[in-house]
């Protein structure tokens, strides 16, 4: 048995295999890409697609962190960036005074704010929904979504089912309809920062310790950890990547209202984790960027098929395709994509990855899916006793 | 019978049961029982399935609290302690089913049991290159339990063997003063029978152990005194020879088929 672990890290050490070295290439290839993209792409592209897919993929690497390395289901997220927008568009200055306080901050104490607020929010709530597992603590965070969702639309001082319009932006972004280049890279940047964050943390003795609770919670108690606070501090931490999108998201959008935040978009982020792949951070951008993509050209391009289909039912066909990349990949694009990678090694005459450890890892997916497994110590019990 | 005088009965106990009891419903899984434990001291738990025994390990552990009765573990009572206290005080055990984590390595398997019992591992962004100590420490851990060609293996790949050797592994890893087996030498071979015993005789002096074991050759070697359950309670108490020449223990134990799970 130890042969196949030599086998593994020598593969990985020397670097030199045919799946490692598409791997890098793919990389480069998309750091390109994604560096130059204002310069291939139409500015309308750039904005709709790229920039749209950059901060939904960090609202869904919250989903996909929470997931992978802490067991969690989280439906909270989309409610926990929408309280950093409210919170950033009620203290800083909106032109006419198009709802919301209007205390007049600048845009980068707006920012410290609303992740602020975000982030405390998640420690009172986290320390709540801690105790309770799969589906039992999907419910709850469901119930922050819709909470949030009605707060908002009912307290008009803060919001109001209008929401709140024309929110001001740091300077450098100027206006994103006319030159939409420094948002992107903003949100770019902010998606590299997002994910480095992540992959560190999972490796300090805090991300390992939540990969623990992840597979039992109760052994970790008679190992000596405080459980429920672990997983407060990682909902947190989930709740400041995802209030990062929500910072983006209003800049993007200028404004923010109730049906930025509505049941329709909760779903919208899980979806992009889940078609993405849960298995790696990286899913959640490639899964936001299917998202964009396909919500983009249905809109545009959706036949007139009889009766049961035309362009008014766009969102029968987005259904259709995700249902599809479900159905190919239960780990969503990214497991296609190894799947792509591993064959091309094949045929290029060098074993896949499969005995690697970071093929290792990618297929230890946590088995406290909360809504489907009912097996395992973690997801057998709403409360802890 | 008694258990046998030992030149540490002046010692403060390393736990001290009294009449501890849990109920489950109507059930009455662990009835009475009175336990005292001294610094190395090896004791082995006997009984049929359903006696209770991991009923009280988990009362002990503190996985839920008893319905009856006081614990001291190193003479704090800890009754309403939850679990992890009792871990950072020097509790480590193991379980039936060897509870492992599959979606990690078996070195970071062993670091978690050595990092749980410090402080620390709460802030998301402490280094991990801080713990080489501690690294260093779960692999000689895995070396111990043989699993040093393992270290980078995947949890989720290993047999049923080497699970139960990386229980007792991470369970050393936390340097406790007080080690309990939920029976360690359930599904081994006799190969690996004759690893465990060499591994738990081999076990630092101070070490108390409280073990729960079906295996009489494990049971009985590794102990120098033994309990027997039925029912909830403990019916007989006394040295290896003395159960095995026990009537009772033979009626309801020993000439029964109890030991096939
Ligand atoms: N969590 C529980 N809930 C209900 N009954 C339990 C629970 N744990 C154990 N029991 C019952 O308590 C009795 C003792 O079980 P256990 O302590 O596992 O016995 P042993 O380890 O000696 O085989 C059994 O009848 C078992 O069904
Ligand atoms: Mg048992």
């Amino acid at each position: 048995m130890s042969a196949t672990v030599t086998r593994g890290r020598a593969g990985l050490r020397t670097g030199m295999t045919w799946p490692v070295l598409i791997g890098w290439g793919v990389l480069v290839a998309v750091a390109v890409v994604l560096l130059l993209a204002p310069q291939i792409f139409s500015a309308y592209d750039l904005s709709q697609i790229l920039t749209q897919a950059l901060w939904l993929g960090i609202a869904a690497v919250s989903v996909t962190f929470l997931y992978r390395y802490g067991g969690m289901v989280s439906l909270a997220q989309v409610a926990i960036y929408g309280i950093a927008g409210f919170a950033m568009g009620n203290v800083v200055h909106t032109i006419n005074s198009e709802g919301g306080l209007n205390l007049g901050w600048t845009p980068w104490a707006g920012v410290a704010f609303g992740i602020a607020v975000a982030v405390i929010v998640a420690l009172l709530f986290g320390a709540i929904a801690s105790r309770s597992y799969g589906i039992y603590f999907l419910m709850i965070t469901l119930a922050l979504s819709l909470l949030v969702f009605y707060f908002f639309g009912q307290v008009t001082k803060l919001s109001g089912f209008g929401g709140i319009r024309s929110i001001s932006r740091p300077g450098f972004i100027g206006d994103p309809i006319t030159d939409p280049k420094p948002l992107y890279y903003t949100a770019l940047g902010a998606s590299v920062l997002v994910y480095v964050l992540l992959r560190y943390v999972v490796r300090t003795p805090f991300g390992i310790a939540l990969q623990g609770i992840r597979d039992d919670p109760p052994r970790m108690r008679s190992l000596g950890y405080n459980v429920p606070l672990h997983r407060t501090l990682a909902f947190a931490l989930g709740a400041f990547v995802a209030s990062i999108a929500g910072i983006l998201s209003v800049w993007f959008n200028t404004q923010i209202s109730p049906g930025s935040i509505n049941l329709a978009q909760t779903i919208a982020v899980l979806i992009i984790a889940v078609i993405g792949g849960l298995s790696r951070l990286e899913g959640a951008w490639l899964g936001a960027l299917a998202y964009a993509l396909i919500d983009y050209y249905a809109r545009q391009h959706t036949p007139t098929l009889g009766l049961w289909l035309n362009p008014g039912r766009f969102a029968t066909i987005i259904g259709l395709v995700f249902l599809l990349i479900v159905l190919l990949s239960p780990d969503g694009l990214i497991g296609i994509g190894h799947r792509l990678r591993d064959l091309a090694g094949r045929r290029l005459g060098t074993p896949p990855t499969s005995d690697t450890a970071a093929a290792r890892e990618e297929q230890a997916l946590p088995e406290t899916a909360g809504v489907s497994t009912a097996s395992g110590p973690s997801s057998s019990g709403g409360q802890e006793p | 019978m008694a258990v046998p005088a030992r030149v540490t009965e002046a010692a403060e106990p390393v736990l001290r049961l009294r009449g501890i009891g849990r109920r489950f419903g109507g059930l009455r899984a662990v009835d009475g029982v009175d336990l005292e434990l001294y610094p190395g001291d090896r004791r082995t738990i006997l009984g049929p399935n359903g006696a209770g025994k991991t009923t009280l390990f988990n009362v002990i552990a503190g996985e839920f609290p008893p319905t009856e009765g006081t614990i001291e573990l190193f003479g704090a009572d800890v009754t309403q302690d939850p679990a992890r206290h009792r871990a950072k005080l020097g509790l480590a055990r193991t379980y039936q089913q060897s509870r492992v984590f599959d979606g990690l390595t078996v070195e970071d398997n062993i670091y978690l049991a050595a990092l749980g019992v410090r402080t620390g591992h709460t802030f998301p962004f402490r280094s991990s290159k801080r713990d080489a100590p501690l690294r260093a420490k779960a692999r000689a851990a895995a070396g111990d339990v043989g699993l040093i060609d393992r270290l980078q293996s995947m949890v989720s790949g290993l047999s049923h063997g080497e699970r139960r050797q990386l229980a007792i592994g991470m369970a050393r890893a936390m340097e406790p003063k007080l080690m309990m087996l939920d029976e360690p030498a359930a599904g081994l071979s006799r190969a690996e029978r004759v690893t465990l015993i060499e591994l738990l005789s081999a076990l630092p002096s101070d070490v108390t152990l409280l073990l729960i074991e079906h295996d009489m050759d494990v049971a009985l070697r590794v102990a120098q005194s033994v309990t027997m359950m039925h029912e909830g309670r403990i019916i007989v108490e006394g040295t290896p020879a003395e159960i095995r020449a026990n009537k009772d223990v033979h009626e309801l134990y020993l000439g029964s088929r109890y030991y096939d799970e």
